[in-house]
């Protein structure tokens, strides 16, 4: 049984041979972004998940019209094929290609196995950062339906449908609430949204290599749990990125067709006056 | 302004006068320049308890020398440029001070560095995160001293 959704989903080997193919832009996003000024994939472009991705003031993403000038920017036209690869098994790279289809592009790819997987390789890294030419880029309408927001994850919750909590085992029960050095990403209570069943994200890679685990794995993995393709399912995390992984994996590995992630996730409802709690 | 040790009053003079890629350029050069443990160190180093997901595994020893001053030692994993390069930069900094003056640095010391350009907000919060812990060093360091 192969992957739904093969097609967003590339393999090293495959980057490799398309360094120079002008229909691609290969984009890392990382969760430590010195990375790329470390060295990077030669011909890759950065983005950052809070500098280039957000909104300056509010806690949002950044405009349809800011996208716009990003991807135009990067020379990313809207038949651009784009694939994004980064570090921690890829979280951003998948928080990245869930934003860039939140604008309506759809040509994205993930390289399985991210930055891990390519150094592991001993393939190249280069310092040196590309220029582009300007394309021009044009961004559809925000799709709310691969996004929830707070009112329908209490919507949700209540009518006990489908959440999975991606977190720790320990963010889940609620003995961790926020990490050393993380400051800003706490939250001042601890627990889960009620009716969430914990599936850590690092359930659907491979620890050696980052890759994703085979269908077959991934499948029991999630109806395991009662994960279902046949409703909406919302996934949730601290902040977004880890549970982009687990949305990435559910609507296009295992091609759920309905799968939404909360971005607000528990730094939202951990810090949301009222919001039911399960511990 | 409060008076930081001279070597770490220097790092902080000339990121503030840097444009945003000497700032990216010099945080690189700063992690990778981050000397490895001295073998004395690698056996307590691997009786550290695992971290769980997302923290970057920060180890740290501090040792007094004969003159009273401290010295660092860091370990830190290359995939966690950004610490590893804040990391380096205390170390550069504060190595040699006497554990009085590494407790008198201020948390926001590096606030005119003006890293938010080069790096997010967040990621320059490790420093406070880093300090905190030399300073821990710093205060044992102190008890066993007295």
């Amino acid at each position: 049984m192969p992957y739904v959704h093969p097609e967003y989903l590339v393999e090293t080997e495959w980057v490799a041979q398309h360094l120079n193919d002008p229909s691609i832009r290969i984009i890392e996003s990382d969760e430590d972004p010195l990375l790329y000024a470390v060295g990077h994939i030669p011909g890759a472009a950065q983005v950052d998940w809070f500098s280039t991705l957000q909104h300056p003031l509010r806690r949002d993403f950044l405009t349809r019209e800011k996208f716009e000038e990003v991807t135009s920017n990067l020379g990313i036209a809207n038949d651009t094929t784009v694939v994004f690869y980064g570090d921690k098994s890829n979280w951003f790279a998948c928080y990245a290609l869930w934003l860039f289809q939140y604008y309506g592009h759809q040509n994205a790819r993930i390289m399985n196995g991210g930055r891990l997987k390519w150094e592991k390789e001993n393939r190249p890294l280069v310092k040196d950062v590309p220029s582009f030419e300007k394309a021009t880029y044009r961004a559809n309408e925000a799709d709310k339906k691969i996004r929830a927001f707070r009112d329908e994850v209490l919507k949700q919750s209540t009518s006990r449908k489908p959440l999975v909590d991606v977190r720790s085992p320990k963010e889940y029960s609620g003995e961790l609430i926020s990490m050393p050095n993380y400051p800003q990403e706490g939250a001042t209570r601890g627990g889960h949204i009620p009716g969430a069943v914990s599936i850590p994200w690092a359930q659907a890679v491979n620890e050696a290599d980052s890759t994703f685990k085979s269908p077959e794995e991934l499948r029991a993995l999630y109806e395991g749990k009662g994960i279902k393709p046949d409703e909406e399912v919302i996934a949730y995390c601290r902040i977004g990125e880890r549970s982009s992984l687990t949305w990435f994996v559910l609507k296009y590995l295992l091609g759920y067709p309905k799968v939404k992630n909360y971005d607000g996730s528990w730094t939202e409802w951990g810090n949301l006056v009222d919001a039911p709690i399960e511990k | 302004m409060s008076n930081l040790p001279p070597k770490l009053q220097e790092i902080v003079d000339d990121f503030a006068s840097m444009t945003r890629e000497e700032k990216v350029e010099t945080l690189v050069a700063y992690s990778e320049s981050l000397p490895p443990l001295p073998d004395h160190l690698k056996a307590a180093r691997d009786k550290m308890d695992p971290v769980p997901e997302c923290m970057t595994p920060v180890f740290l020893h501090g040792e007094k020398q004969a003159d009273g001053g401290v010295m660092f030692y860091f370990d830190i994993p290359p995939q966690s440029p950004t610490v590893r390069g804040l990391a380096s930069i205390l170390a550069s900094g504060l190595n040699g001070s006497h554990p009085e003056e590494v407790l008198s640095v201020p948390a926001d010391f590096f606030l005119p560095m003006n890293l938010q350009e080069a790096i997010s907000q967040q990621r320059i919060n490790g420093f406070i995160g880093v300090l905190a812990h030399m300073k821990q060093t710093a205060v044992k360091l102190l008890e066993k001293g007295s």
